[in-house]
């Protein structure tokens, strides 16, 4: 995203980086329970991946990122009118590319006064899927944090919802002793 | 939904179930989006996230370190 980001700053695209809350907590990155730890957190996001895009970070309540649908890792375009005008569940570079391209090409055309009228569509994404590094992902966050996704991941294989916490408990409460 | 509740301890999180049946009927392409105010790490200034999206084209990726 850091290379996309400079490349289409040259074409006059503004990028930034909204902190929300951790997905995979562990031991060595833990949920924030203050916001100076989702500050910390962040600080040390932009170090290590060396982001140069502004980084906005959200309040502790995640009130932006429940406004905008609170999926992990999702990506807006936002044009001056401050309007969606594309979204992706996840955040992959050669779908917003795309967008990015096309977007900037309607407004080219119409400088060239041609006459668009806007309509809905949507598009199936898809993005790399590269199970090694998340799993060094997870390693980073803590021994927890590989352990919960684990879980999580032979439960979905044997078809099971997850559901609240509140759920699980009582699945459990009635499980046979 | 307190910051509690929001800042989960243990993947996947209680809404986990709810937010992914939830997104295709979210924030939809043509509405206008939220503008919450939001904390600048550079600067440590609030600020309104249309500060940056009145320039223009912005690309707004949400996510964190983990």
């Amino acid at each position: 995203m850091e290379e996309l980001y400079r490349t289409y700053a040259a074409r006059g695209v503004e990028s930034v980086f909204v902190y929300v809350r951790e997905a995979h907590p562990g031991e060595h990155l833990g949920p924030h329970d203050s916001l100076e730890r989702k500050r910390a957190h962040a600080g040390e996001f932009q170090r290590l991946f060396d982001v140069q895009r502004p980084i906005l970070v959200d309040d502790l309540e995640g009130s932006a990122h429940r406004a905008f649908g609170q999926m992990p890792n999702m990506t807006y375009v936002l044009n001056s009118a401050h309007s969606v005008v594309f979204r992706s569940a996840w955040t992959d570079p050669d779908t917003i590319r795309l967008a990015l391209d096309y977007l900037l090409g309607v407004q080219a055309r119409r400088r060239a006064g041609a006459r668009l009228a806007p309509f809905y569509s949507e598009l199936q994404g898809f993005r790399w899927v590269d199970d090694a590094a998340f799993q060094a992902g997870l390693a980073r966050n803590g021994p927890r944090a590989v352990r919960d996704f684990a879980e999580a991941t032979q439960r979905w294989a044997r078809g099971e919802q997850l559901g609240s916490l509140a759920q699980r408990r009582a699945a459990a409460d009635v499980r046979p002793a | 939904m307190t910051a509690d509740d929001y800042n989960y301890s243990v993947f996947p999180p209680d809404d986990d179930v709810e937010v992914f049946a939830g997104w295709p009927e979210a924030l939809k392409v043509g509405t206008k989006a939220p503008d919450p105010e939001l904390l600048e790490l550079a600067s440590g200034q609030m600020v309104p996230l249309s500060s940056y999206t009145r320039r223009g084209l912005t690309v707004v990726e949400l996510g964190s370190l983990t």
